[in-house]
């Protein structure tokens, strides 16, 4: 064991004081306390004296709890006698003698077992014992790092802190969730000093006026440490757990969510209650008033960052710092006009819940209206309480109960000023059954109650939206760290390679720019390797082109010598390919609202052709006889990004909506029409692996019911993630989700579209800086294309990356609005952009263009369009 | 393989075939092949994988080959309603009366659905030869007193497990076909399971894309027929489904000729297979619905007790072969097993609990008017589900619009304004439908689990 050199000097009696706190699994292993050891040592050699604040070891509380239940004295013996047993396991593993303090410790169980509660009455006797786990690992604690070199002295918490009485108490809370008003104690502090510099002492335990153990209750361990913190007034208190910090959201969910490397503590509190559980929310407010600030660290991988907490952080712009979601709300809504102007008409009602031993959350009113949230209970879904609570409710006003909903909360601090960031997310909302908004007056939330079944969806795609509005400001890098999958993700996660413009083909773009500007450069080796990689989903059957995204014959011509196919939307599409694929190549018409005649040349070519409404077979049904045909549909609701259109798909004008699918077969039977594929879309820019499977699946079962189906068409829109930072789509993560719902139905092929994909990153525009102007407190840099040439920032408020290609490697110390020439206001490309200085003339490169620039772009202003050249 | 334009001109087109052929049945390690053909067509084989493989009992050969039999027979619906041929032909020889009855009134009723939606009328097309020679009255086989439980993976069949694990009675939950929601029921019942393979012909398939006629088969005849088989191998007593009382009713009736969607779930096909049973196979095998004396409604009342089994079943008429953990991920929510299930749950569980178990309120949800209209026969006919009849779901409508938590949802509000007006009050209580009505052939040893449903 490595042993770090005793510290020669002593510390002065003032040395700074670090409390550290490790949870039940960091004090359950050798390996473990051998990684504590090292860590307290440091904080030492740092100059401080430590305080570690230990649970007891993971899974002796839960053990602790069973003998208090158990009403059967030999059981309880047993089970006593097991708890005492891991802990000489443990012992033996660090090669110690049993320690007499832990010896104590052990007898002391062994007699409360045996007596039961009847000495001591249940509740104290219950927390005497729960107390144990603590009291045992810590005596524990003490000993191994004595022992390997670091001499630590044992403290019992219950002499430092001191329980609270409060009125609305009765003695279970008393006794089993205790809490304790800790306030800088100079005299402990003074004590503490003159009897070592390493101690080690128990979370979750205290002592009330009594004298008797008392219990912190959930989250009792963080809180001890913190009123540790409070009571020594430490530099820091460290929580030492499996996971660097708080993120941005829940990373079970978003997979992207981005480490928060400093909070204030009210932020923190209001994360950590609306969904965190890293910390409970009751072991911050110990530290606001001394200001301690708490440093969140992940034990495995110390070198992390991790959160630090503390008083407010001044010098930032103003960033939502998180979204959450909780389910399993129930609303309560409450309709009266009797409520308006009406002394006690709320109490009334708020004393009905209470009656029904019902907790309420979230309120939202109007003047005739009051809406509550009740959170998720067994006893909620279980009794008649809500049934009950109608019916009295219902004497007074119209009720109606709301279920199953979810909250999602946005928090930050000052959330009201940021509101005119968030119409991305509100246009989001918008789409959505929003049944309460609410916002308190300390401007930290901004809480929206919605369907349960939206939620696993809509947060990755608005943590996305938040991102993108630049209402979360990733680009800050003292706030945010990396994202959870760089950090913790499948080991599959490597480095993007640098883009090919950044270094192998600098130099050419740059003399390619001074030809002539605006001009798109597009790099036909990124479009070849983006199809191979797609070639690797050995599921998916056959691979097409979704040529909208860019028609440039040469990129036709790459992919059709990959052998892809090719998906077209408009006759001018198959006409093109047409001109510039060789004949095998297969073709898909897929248009959308399409005129009769559209559909007649398609028939005429080699194309597979698409419907998705009845309206051709209804009206046109002879053109189509005897032909093959694929039917796209609408999947609607509880899928990726159609949840939003929610009312029965009528915010989305493609595909035929799944109830009008027998009326559909009923046409093509009536016309001979063969169904041959079966068509949906999700969306676009979808990086979730997992929605694939769930289009798919869902395709598939309802491809069962029409004999004559032979493919499965899920569509394109695989993401292109635009932010540094953000993960790419995970191809073999894909195909794994793809195989295993194929071999569920193996008798048909799968098809897909892709289209951006594959053209996306190969593509740039270049284009040279005019002029500058500073205005206010912004400062705008003109280039000589904008919206004309590139529509996508201002039509879907897409985020480019933008670089100086003159001075690529100068220090980013500008923060510019790259603004185009065009009339128009919304003619930016890019907002709040760190670049270097620049000068009139320089290069700037706009990346990701190969995909719905060149396409999109037109003659506004009557400027000229950007040309096109290929790098072969 | 590359989708290609199929050249219909050279090959069979289902629907101009002639005969359908019955050509043989083998059974082996464990896998029964059932062998048909169209014309001088390509064979058609089906294999049902029995697992663990028994070899054919040899104390019960004549029982176990009238089982096979029967099982190639009635299986053969799946292949018939390809092309529906002027003649059916069985290689073996005519058919006893008793058996040619079953099967003509099976294959009549059986396709009625399939012959509604196809705008075709099998009427005087379907005849078995008929004119063999009965065989002698099948005896008792001495089969072990224990029940194969069909597994569905819906509330029905969970209830009849309970009922009989209720009696400490000896079962076995059994189920034909792949399907992890199944298998999840059915590890969730703690009953040791028997999971049989179904292997349609694959040129089925191809028949398919050719043209072939296509639509709703009687599946619970062909699986019951494999459990019939299956008992003689393995050695179980009794066969029981939980069908209910109103899957004897008519869906609705089309130039004169009733349509059941669920005509072999109805009594009247339990009795024909059951006797047919009784006097071809062994007078001790039972076949039998523990479910028939109740409605939809009594049974979903029973089944509202059975807490463990909420996050595991689905009543959806969805076929989800890959299972998530979301509601969503086993209710479609749009289909009329999605509406009748949350509806006939409604009166008998606190109104979260059954909002946790589909994901969302089906009943608050405008796009699903239609579909509840249908369950209420209001302004349509009952769908073509296996779902209660119109009056029981009116029943459980009408209670819930009496609870102050439902009465503002948007299709209960619409129900009081709009349709309750038109209704009869009297008519609309839900205690008569909690009543069980006498028809049952549960057999003696099995009426106790009977008497725990009501």
């Amino acid at each position: 064991m490595p042993v770090t050199p005793p510290n020669s000097v002593p510390l002065p009696a003032d040395a700074p004081w670090i409390v550290m706190k490790f949870g039940g699994t960091s004090v359950a292993t050798l390996p473990r306390w051998q990684n504590i050891r090292e860590l307290v040592a440091s904080r030492r050699a740092e100059g401080a004296r430590v305080l570690v604040v230990v649970s007891a070891l993971t899974g002796i509380t839960d053990a602790l709890k069973q003998v208090c239940g158990e009403g059967d004295q030999d059981k309880r013996k047993a089970a006593a006698g097991a708890i005492a047993q891991r802990h000489y396991d443990l012992l033996e593993h660090m090669q110690l003698a049993l320690p007499d303090t832990l010896g104590a410790r052990l007898t002391d169980l062994a007699q409360l077992a045996a007596q039961g509660a009847v000495v001591h009455g249940e509740l104290a006797w219950t927390a005497k014992v729960q107390a144990h786990g603590e009291l045992m690992s810590s005596a524990l604690g003490a000993a191994f790092l004595s022992h390997s070199g670091l001499p630590t002295q044992w403290l019992d918490a219950r002499e430092c802190l001191a329980a609270v009485a409060l009125p609305n108490q009765n003695e279970r809370t008393r006794l089993l969730s205790a809490m304790v008003e800790a306030k800088p104690d100079p005299a402990l502090n003074a004590q503490l000093a003159t009897l070592g510099e390493v101690f080690i002492t128990q979370g979750f335990i205290a002592r009330e006026s009594e004298g008797r153990t008392v219990l912190l209750g959930r989250g009792g361990s963080d809180t001890s440490a913190a009123y540790f913190g409070a009571l020594l007034k430490a530099t820091r208190v460290e929580i030492w757990t499996d996971v660097a910090g708080m993120f941005t959201a829940n990373p079970r969910q978003v997979p992207g969510a981005r480490l928060l490397q400093r909070l204030d503590y009210e932020e923190a509190q209001e994360i950590a209650s609306t969904g965190a559980k890293v910390l409970h929310p009751r072991c911050l407010s110990p530290l606001r008033e001394p200001r301690v600030p708490l440093l969140i660290k992940d034990t495995n991988r110390p070198e992390l960052d991790g959160t630090v907490i503390g008083p407010e952080v001044r010098a930032h712009a103003p960033s939502v710092k998180a979204i959450s979601a909780r389910k399993g709300i129930t609303l309560v809504s409450m309709e009266s006009v009797g409520m308006w102007q009406q002394v006690g008409f709320l109490a009334d009602v708020f004393a009905q819940f209470k009656r029904h031993g019902l907790s309420v959350d979230l309120i939202g009113s109007a003047e005739t209206n009051v809406t509550v949230s009740l959170d998720p209970t067994e006893n909620l879904l279980d009794s008649d309480a809500i049934a009950a609570l109608a019916s009295d409710l219902a004497k007074v006003c119209r009720v109606k109960v709301i279920a199953p909903c979810a909250a999602i909360t946005l928090v930050g601090r000052g959330m009201r000023s940021l509101l005119h960031t968030l119409s991305g997310v509100l246009a989001e909302f918008g789409q959505l059954r929003v049944h309460l908004i609410s916002q308190s007056s300390n401007n930290l939330n901004l809480t929206f109650v919605v369907d349960e079944e939206v939620v696993d969806s809509l947060l990755p795609h608005l943590h996305d939206l938040l991102i993108a509005a630049g209402a979360l400001r990733t680009d800050d890098s003292a706030l945010f760290g990396p994202s959870w999958q760089t950090l913790y993700g499948s080991g599959d996660m490597v480095d993007a390679p640098a883009a090919w413009w950044r270094e192998s083909q600098r130099e050419h773009l740059l003399k390619l720019a001074v030809e002539a500007t605006p001009r798109y450069v597009y790099h036909l080796p990124t479009v070849r390797q983006q199809a191979r990689e797609l070639k690797t989903l050995a599921a998916v059957d056959r691979l097409h082109y979704a040529v909208k995204a860019n028609t440039h014959p040469a990129i036709l011509r790459a992919l059709a010598e990959e052998g892809f196919g090719f998906e077209c939307v408009s006759p001018g599409e198959l006409k093109a390919v047409s001109a510039v694929v060789p004949e095998a190549a297969p073709l898909l018409f897929t248009p959308n609202f399409a005129p009769r005649e559209d559909y007649a040349r398609a028939l005429d070519t080699r194309a597979t052709v698409s419907l998705d409404a009845l309206y051709p077979l209804e009206h046109w049904g002879e053109l189509f006889r005897g032909r093959e045909i694929v039917l796209r549909v609408d999947l609607g609701r509880g899928l990726g990004h159609h949840e939003k259109v929610r009312t029965g798909g009528s915010g989305s004008k493609f595909g035929l909506p799944v109830e009008l699918i027998d009326a559909f077969l009923r046409l093509a039977d009536a016309h001979g029409v063969i169904v041959r594929g079966l068509h949906a879309h999700l969306g676009s820019g979808i990086l979730d692996d997992a929605h694939w499977g769930e289009v798919y699946g869902q395709l598939a079962s309802l491809a069962e019911r029409i004999g004559s189906v032979s493919f499965i068409d899920i569509g394109g829109g695989l993401g292109v993630p635009s932010h540094p930072g953000e993960a790419r789509l995970d191809v073999a993560a894909l195909d794994r989700v793809l195989r295993e719902v194929k071999a569920a139905y193996p008798h048909y092929q799968l098809w897909m579209e892709p289209g951006r994909y594959l053209v996306a990153d190969a593509g740039v525009l270049l284009a040279r800086v005019t002029q500058q102007k500073g205005k206010g407190a912004f400062r705008y840099l003109g280039i000589d294309t904008g919206m004309n040439s590139l529509i996508r920032p201002a039509l879907y408020e897409a985020w480019h990356e933008i670089v100086n290609l003159t001075r690529l490697d100068e220090p980013a110390t500008a923060l510019y609005q790259v603004v185009g020439p065009i009339c128009e206001s919304g003619d930016v490309l890019g907002t709040d952009r760190r670049l270097p200085e620049a000068q009139e003339g320089d290069v700037i490169l706009i990346a990701q263009a190969g995909a719905y620039g060149k396409v999109m772009s037109s003659h506004y202003n009557l400027r000229d369009e950007a040309d096109e050249i290929v790098i072969e | 393989m590359a989708l290609e334009k199929v050249l219909v001109s050279t090959v069979m087109q289902p629907r101009l075939t002639q005969v359908f052929r019955f050509v043989r049945c083998s059974y082996a390690d464990g896998v029964a092949e059932l062998v048909y053909a169209f014309d001088d067509g390509e064979e058609l084989v089906e294999r049902i994988r029995f697992p663990q493989a028994p070899t054919a009992p040899a104390q019960h050969a004549s029982a176990f080959d009238a089982a096979l039999k029967l099982l190639h027979l009635i299986a053969g619906v799946s292949y018939y309603k390809a092309g529906i041929p002027p003649k059916i032909d069985v290689a073996t020889g005519p058919l006893d009366e008793a058996t040619a009855e079953l099967l003509d009134q099976l294959y009549l009723h059986g396709l009625a659905e399939f012959a509604y939606r196809n705008g075709l009328d099998l009427r005087g097309r379907i005849a078995f030869p008929r004119g063999g020679t009965a065989p002698s009255v099948a005896k008792a086989a001495g089969l072990p007193k224990r029940t194969l439980v069909p597994i569905g993976g819906g509330k029905d069949s969970l209830v009849a497990v309970e009922a009989i694990k209720a009696i400490g009675g000896e079962a076995t939950a059994v189920w034909v076909g792949n399907s992890a929601l199944i298998a999840a029921c059915a590890e969730r019942t703690g009953l040791p399971t028997l999971n049989i393979q179904r292997e349609l012909a694959p040129e089925l398939f191809e028949l398919n894309r050719l043209g072939a006629w296509n639509g709703h088969i009687p599946v619970t005849a062909v699986n019951s027929a494999i459990l019939a088989v299956a008992a003689i191998l393995y050695g179980y007593d009794s066969i029981t489904f939980a069908n209910e009382r109103s899957a004897s009713a008519a869906t609705l009736e089309y130039e004169g000729q009733q349509v059941n969607h669920q005509w072999s779930k109805g009594y009247a096909f339990e009795q024909l297979l059951g006797d047919w049973l009784h006097t071809h196979v062994a007078s001790d095998l039972d076949y039998c619905s523990l479910l028939r004396p109740y409605s939809e409604l009594a049974i979903t009342r029973a089944f509202a007790k059975l807490t463990p089994y909420f996050d595991v079943f689905s009543s959806c008429n969805r076929n989800f072969r890959i299972l998530g953990p979301k509601p969503a991920d086993r209710w479609c929510g749009q289909c009329p097993k999605c509406h009748f299930v949350f509806l006939a749950l409604g009166p008998f569980l606190p109104k979260p609990r059954l909002l946790s178990i589909f994901g969302r309120n089906l009943l608050d949800d405008e796009n699903q008017a239609a579909g509840f209209d249908a369950l209420l026969e209001y302004q349509d006919h009952k769908p073509f589900e296996c779902v209660g009849e119109g009056a029981e779901a009116r029943a459980a409508m009408y209670a819930l619009s009496q609870r102050p938590e439902w009465q503002e949802d948007a299709l209960i509000e619409r129900f009081r304004s709009e349709i309750l007006p038109q209704l009869d009050p009297a008519q609309l209580a839900l205690e008569p439908w909690l009543e069980p009505s006498a028809e049952q052939r549960v057999p003696a040893r099995l009426q106790p689990a009977l008497k725990t449903i009501g």
